[in-house]
Order: C-alpha cells, then sequence, then structure tokens
C-alpha cells in the first residue's frame, strides 16, 4: 500500500471516534458494522469499505500513538491486554493474551506472517466439508495482503545475534531453517513488537488496514463494548453497547454512555475467546449446532533459554526473526524468541543470589520457544457470570504433551549445536540447568510429566469453526452463520483446527475472501 | 444463652486475633502507595530482601529497588480481579507461617518478621514442597517480584537491556489518533509531518539508550 494521500488522510481524521469524544449516548446506521479491529476484522472492514460500502469498525480499546507505549513489559501488558495479561486456561493451567487496543493483537504481536502447508488446508477440506479452502484459493488473497503489508523475510542486518544462533544451530544439525516474514517496513532491530513498535516498522493494523480503510470512507469507533448482537428472525438488525474508558478492562464509568448501530450485515471479530462469548451473552445466537464456544484449541508453546558464553546483545534484533518448519509434519514449528526481559525471567529458578545470577546471565541469554499443532487437546468457552469475560477450560492431551517433549529436545539441541554452554529448560521435575547435549534426553523422556510443562497458548481457535454441515459447524466456508442470513464471523474461531503456524495471516487471507463474498450480496 | 455467649466470645476472640495478626503492629507504609496498605508493604520488602539481597550481582538489590512502589503501581493497573488475586497471593504467604512455621524459634510470626534466613528456608520449602499447589504458589510469588524487581530502570541498565533510544517518528496513527483519553484537536500532527521510515537504518546495538533508564542506572550507582 502506497502512502495515504494528505487529503485522504485529514479527511479521514473526522470519521474517527475516540473516548473524549463520546458526551452521549448516540444511534448509527451503516450497511455493515465490524466488530473488533484486529487483523481479520481491520482487513474486512477495509475491503468492504473499498468496495464502496458504508462501514462503522468498532473497538472496545483505544488507539495508541508511540508516545502512549509502555517501556515497561508489565505495565505495557495492564493496558493492552485483557485481563491485565493474566488470563489463564483452566484444567490444564496456561497463560494466555488476548489484545485490547486499535489494531488488536498486530499491535502487540511479533508480526510473523506464515502461509499454512497444503497438508492442513487438506486436512480441513476433508474433515470439514470444506470445498474452497485451499492454498489454490486463498494464495490470491495472501498475495493482496503481503502486498499491502509488505511481508518479506527478515533482514540479516535486524536478525541479531540471537536470531543468528538459531540459524547457526539448525545449519549444525542439518534442520532447514529460514528468516520468518513479517508485515514490517524497514525493521530497526529495536526487539521490542510486544509493547508496541516505536519506530513504526510493524504494519500494525492501526498503521495500516485502519487507516486505508478509514481513508475509503469507514467510520472507526474506539473505547466501544459491543454487548449485544441484535436480531430479528433469520436476521441480525445491528449491534447495542456502551462506552468504555480505556484501561479500565470494560467496567462502566461515567461515561458510559450505550450506543446502537443498525446495520445490513454484522461482522463479528472480536477474536476467538470474545466472540463465543458475544454470541452466548446475545441469547445464544447462531448455536442451533450447539457448536459455539466448543472445539477450543490452542498451539501451545514451549520455550528455553541458553546461555552462551559471551555476551549475544540480546536487546538488538527482530524480536522473532528465525523459524523452521522442518518438524511440522510432527507437529511443531521452532522460533527465536524475544521479550521484555521482565517476562523472559520470570521462569528464571532459584532464590536470593542464585536468582540473581541467573538474571546476570540475561545478557549473553537466547531463547528459542515451539508451538505446537495440538489437535488432540481442547476445551471450549463460556461466559463468565455477570461479566462478558470468558471462562476458558482446556486441557493438554497426553499426544500433544508429547509433541511438546519432542520440541524441548530438539530446541535443546540446536542451543548446543549452536554454542551455548548450558540451558535452563523451565520444566516441572527435571534439573534447572542442562549442561551438555548429553544430558537433553531427559527432556523427551517421562521424566517431563505433562504438570511439569509450562506452557503459554497466545494462538487460540476453533470456538466458531467453520463446517460445511450445518449440524457440526457455526459458519460457513463464507464465514456467514449458518442459521443467520446476515452474520459473519472473521476471526481464529472460525477455523475448523489449529493450522500448525502462526495465524494472523491465515485470519486476514480467510476475512478478506468473506469480505469479497459479504459485498457481492449486500 | 451459653452457647449464644459463647460463640460471642469465639468471633471476639477471633477478630482480635485477625486484627493482631493481619493489620497490627506493621510499620507505616511508604509514602505514595495507591493500593497496598502497610502489611502488603512490608510483606513486599520482606520478600525482596530475601528474593535479592544486596551483593547479587545486580545493579540494585530487592530492598534498593523500591518494589513495594512497582508492585502498587502494577496492581493498581491491573482489573479488580486479578489485583485481588495477587493481594491474596502476598497474604497467604505471610500467613502461612501459621500451617508452615519458620525454622526458628517464634517460627509462626507473620512471613514479614522472621528473620532474613527464615524467610529464605521458608520459600525454599515452598519452592519444593511435594504439593504442587505450594509449587505454584511459590512460582506465582516469584514472578511476580522478578516482573518488578527486574522491570526498575536501573537494573534492566545494569545489565545493558534498557531500551534503545528511538528518535520520535509520526506514522498515519500519529495523525489520525490523540494520545489516551484526550481529544482529537490536541493531535499535534499534520500528514505532512510523516516521517520517513526508509530514512532510518537499523539500531546500532551499542546505540544509546532510553534516557530514563540511563538516569536510573547512574542513580543506581550513585552517579546522579
Amino acid at each position: 500500500m502506497s502512502p495515504l494521500a494528505a487529503a485522504q488522510l485529514e479527511g479521514a481524521r473526522e470519521r474517527v471516534r475516540v473516548f473524549a469524544q463520546y458526551d452521549h449516548a448516540f444511534e448509527e446506521k451503516c450497511d455493515v458494522v465490524v466488530v473488533g479491529s484486529g487483523p481479520s476484522g481491520s482487513v474486512a472492514a477495509f475491503e468492504l469499505a473499498a468496495a464502496g460500502h458504508d462501514v462503522i469498525l468498532l473497538e472496545e480499546g483505544p488507539p495508541f500513538t508511540t508516545r502512549d507505549f509502555e517501556l515497561d513489559g508489565n505495565l505495557s501488558m495492564t493496558r493492552t491486554m485483557r485481563e491485565g495479561g493474566l488470563r489463564m486456561t483452566r484444567g490444564t493451567t496456561m497463560p494466555t493474551m488476548q489484545a485490547v487496543a486499535l489494531g488488536g493483537g498486530s499491535l502487540v504481536n511479533s508480526a510473523i506472517c506464515v502461509r499454512p502447508p497444503d497438508s492442513v488446508f487438506e486436512r480441513w477440506s476433508s474433515r470439514y466439508d470444506l470445498e474452497r479452502t485451499d492454498r489454490a484459493n486463498l494464495d490470491p488473497h495472501f498475495d493482496a495482503i503481503a502486498d499491502f503489508l509488505g511481508i518479506g523475510p527478515t533482514p540479516d542486518e535486524v536478525q541479531g545475534p540471537r536470531n543468528l544462533l538459531f540459524r547457526d544451530g539448525c545449519d549444525a544439525l542439518g534442520i532447514a531453517s529460514e528468516p520468518i516474514e513479517r508485515n514490517v517496513r524497514h525493521c530497526r532491530g529495536s526487539g521490542e513488537c510486544f509493547t508496541g513498535c516505536r519506530s513504526r516498522a510493524k504494519q500494525s493494523m492501526d498503521v495500516s488496514y485502519v487507516p486505508a480503510a478509514l481513508a475509503a470512507g469507514a467510520r472507526v469507533f474506539t473505547s466501544v463494548q459491543v454487548q449485544e448482537i441484535r436480531r430479528s428472525g433469520r436476521r441480525v438488525t445491528g449491534v447495542s453497547g456502551q462506552v468504555v474508558a480505556p484501561f479500565s478492562h470494560g467496567r462502566a464509568s461515567g461515561r458510559s454512555h450505550t450506543f446502537r448501530i443498525e446495520a445490513k450485515a454484522v461482522v463479528l471479530a472480536a477474536g476467538c475467546t470474545a466472540t463465543p462469548v458475544l454470541l452466548q451473552h446475545s441469547d445464544d445466537l447462531a448455536n442451533a449446532s450447539g457448536q459455539v464456544g466448543r472445539n477450543l484449541q490452542f498451539h501451545p508453546g514451549v520455550a528455553i533459554a541458553g546461555v552462551f558464553p559471551e555476551a549475544v546483545d540480546s536487546q538488538f534484533g527482530a524480536t522473532q526473526g528465525y523459524q523452521s518448519l522442518a518438524f511440522l509434519d510432527e507437529g511443531f514449528k521452532l522460533e527465536t524468541l524475544w521479550a521484555p526481559p521482565p517476562l523472559l525471567a520470570i521462569r528464571f529458578p532459584g532464590i536470593g543470589a542464585d536468582l540473581q545470577a541467573r538474571l546476570a546471565e540475561l545478557p549473553q541469554i537466547a531463547i528459542f520457544d515451539a508451538i505446537a499443532s495440538a489437535n488432540r487437546s481442547l476445551g471450549r468457552v463460556r461466559k463468565r457470570f455477570r461479566s462478558l469475560e470468558p471462562v476458558l477450560e482446556w486441557r493438554l492431551h497426553p499426544d500433544d504433551a508429547q509433541i511438546l517433549r519432542r520440541a524441548l529436545h530438539v530446541i535443546a539441541q540446536i542451543f548446543f549445536a549452536a554454542g551455548a554452554k548450558k540451558i535452563l529448560p523451565g520444566v516441572g521435575g527435571i534439573a534447572d540447568v542442562i549442561h551438555s547435549v548429553e544430558e537433553v534426553a531427559i527432556l523427551d523422556s517421562s521424566a517431563v510429566k505433562p504438570s511439569g510443562l509450562v506452557m503459554g497458548g497466545n494462538h487460540v481457535f476453533c470456538t466458531t469453526r467453520m463446517h460445511g454441515d450445518p449440524t457440526r459447524g457455526v459458519v460457513d466456508e463464507d464465514g456467514r452463520a449458518h442459521d443467520l442470513e446476515n452474520l459473519y464471523i472473521a476471526d481464529t474461531g472460525i477455523f475448523p483446527q489449529c493450522p500448525s503456524v502462526n495465524p494472523m495471516f491465515t485470519g486476514m487471507a480467510l476475512a478478506r475472501r468473506q469480505a469479497q463474498v459479504l459485498s457481492g450480496r449486500l | 444463652m451459653l452457647t449464644g455467649l459463647l460463640l460471642v466470645v469465639l468471633a471476639a476472640g477471633l477478630a482480635v486475633f485477625v486484627h493482631r495478626r493481619g493489620f497490627a503492629g506493621y510499620a507505616p507504609a511508604p509514602a505514595g502507595l495507591a493500593v497496598l496498605h502497610a502489611g502488603e508493604a512490608a510483606f513486599v520488602h520482606a520478600v525482596a530482601e530475601v528474593l535479592f539481597p544486596a551483593g547479587g550481582g545486580m545493579a540494585l538489590s530487592g530492598a534498593e529497588s523500591q518494589l513495594a512502589h512497582s508492585v502498587d503501581r502494577h496492581l493498581a493497573a491491573l482489573p479488580r480481579a486479578q489485583r485481588i488475586q495477587i493481594r491474596l497471593l502476598f497474604h497467604a504467604v505471610e500467613h502461612l507461617t501459621l500451617f508452615m512455621a519458620g525454622n526458628e524459634p517464634g517460627g509462626r510470626r507473620r512471613f514479614s518478621s522472621l528473620s532474613a534466613a527464615a524467610r529464605v528456608n521458608l520459600l525454599e520449602r515452598l519452592a519444593h514442597h511435594r504439593r504442587s499447589g505450594f509449587r505454584l504458589l511459590f512460582t506465582a510469588l516469584r514472578s511476580v517480584f522478578v516482573l518488578a524487581y527486574l522491570g526498575h530502570p536501573g537494573n534492566l541498565h545494569g545489565l545493558g537491556l534498557a531500551p534503545f533510544e528511538i528518535e520520535p517518528v509520526v506514522s498515519d496513527a500519529e495523525v489520525l489518533f490523540p494520545r489516551v483519553g484526550a481529544l482529537p484537536s490536541s493531535i499535534p500532527f499534520g500528514a505532512g509531518d510523516r516521517t520517513d521510515p526508509a530514512a532510518r537504518g537499523p539500531l546500532d546495538p551499542n546505540g544509546p539508550r532510553h534516557p530514563a533508564y540511563a538516569r536510573a542506572g547512574q542513580q543506581g550507582r550513585g552517579e546522579a
């Protein structure tokens, strides 16, 4: 996307509403209301506005300027994440983060854009009665989005040593690896994707698709929480809710004016955990199949810290710059990882001087992680009592735990092949520190109990899954709810299974396809 | 009648116990705390002292890092439910000595009243407890404190891990949106103010760090 013209931008500003502007209840009408400004919602809003439709994009969080970014990772999470970044699953306990900001997760993710391999779509199509969801059909959408966002491989000049060590370790072991493709232009290597890119190199939605949607005529209302989808027969008529203050975590305040928006069609893109709750809160909408909120899947992730003999300039470099897709058939993907150091250090072992000694090694540390295709580990989302926050119930399946063990073993081997002097596996029930490659086999053994795995799961799927059979899925292949004529869902909840790779790009491609279909139906 | 009297006496006794155990005898809280009360601040200090002692290879010790203030800022920014959970965590460990006495005479005093050695011993026992619930308690507690301690600008700067100094940029977002909480009329930029993202190359890994972190680092080394 070429830069927006000055006149486009100045006019677009008039179509933005922020918290400070709301001084009374309001009602609006439009062709399409899109709920949620994350990657999928922003793409849908832009495509529909560019096609000439009157679009309103709603976002519960505020827009952030670079001066609003909080460098302290801990405080940043309280401002950009639901439940202050402390959301956890029940069953198998695992932290999971969902953003609340204009641009959604794209504001605070590491911009990874990976197309799933054919095998993922073949599985989706064969098991979920889908006819057009394959690479051939989606590649034009992937291509268009890649062109719009400048998606490309992370250049070596901003990899920094900690990313290149991963490449070196993989090379030494004969494991294929490659620079991660990201929606970033002119990355400077600040390593602070998770707290917001102060260089504005990351093409998060708030600097890319949302401005483009505004320029195309869309209106964008921030700090508005949708609480109900309104329905009449087999059609939805719009949404209603209330204004919420920034960083209030959705709680009503003195300015909690209500709003109501009538629309010819509603696109729900509130995210895989919020969308099903919103449907449940709207009189169990679109749930004739009984599948709303069910089938919850994650990409549970595990990570190891490797300590190198010398400092690795760990603050410098792309947040996540290198990956290996060599083990996708075994069920996991490998990546490099960085985050605000305090967040990385919370798993470091020890007390007192021992703990401080580990913290003092941070400049010599690189982190490699794996995300697993945990298709057998299922759960569900349900609405919390008197709240729009979700309860996430999920259990790690023993077979998926085995995938994670295997992934840990491979990561450990890569570290030692790259020259690490020791690793901190961060796994309960085994040694805190492993000093040689001869010792790493324990990671792939029964000594590592599922309860000892320390996981995180920020990729969430399947809670409103698409399925060709209306009795087994919530939406059809175009993202339209089986039960309703004009309700669409465009977020990772519609994935029928986890995609095995980072989901943002796939979500955007599906949203683009859906928006074009919806545009033709309006 | 007698039963009622007994219940009243028991309730009064319990109230006195809870007051003395939970609220009485703490030093006043440091000024400027929004959430933590005196007992919680004392607990934070007591944990910080033993988790991050002086001379541990970091720029600042736990006591020097004034963790009560950073924990307080974190709690104040959290949703109510999460704030309550963390405060309950503090209270659970502070009064854990009722069930898991410190290894010294008077070991059933509050955690914050134990000697440093007894506090370390108790945390070690928690960390390696055979029951996962106790281990989880310790892990959660340590996480809260590591976030606050390592998040201190002086400690990050001391490790060379402070954020880089980055020249302000103006993108479409800065032209379209006001700062959080402000009106659009406050936006200081127009379309012509947008900066050229291609004009700046990769950062220098040894380049300057954010001034606030650099200042904190100097103060930590007594160079202010």
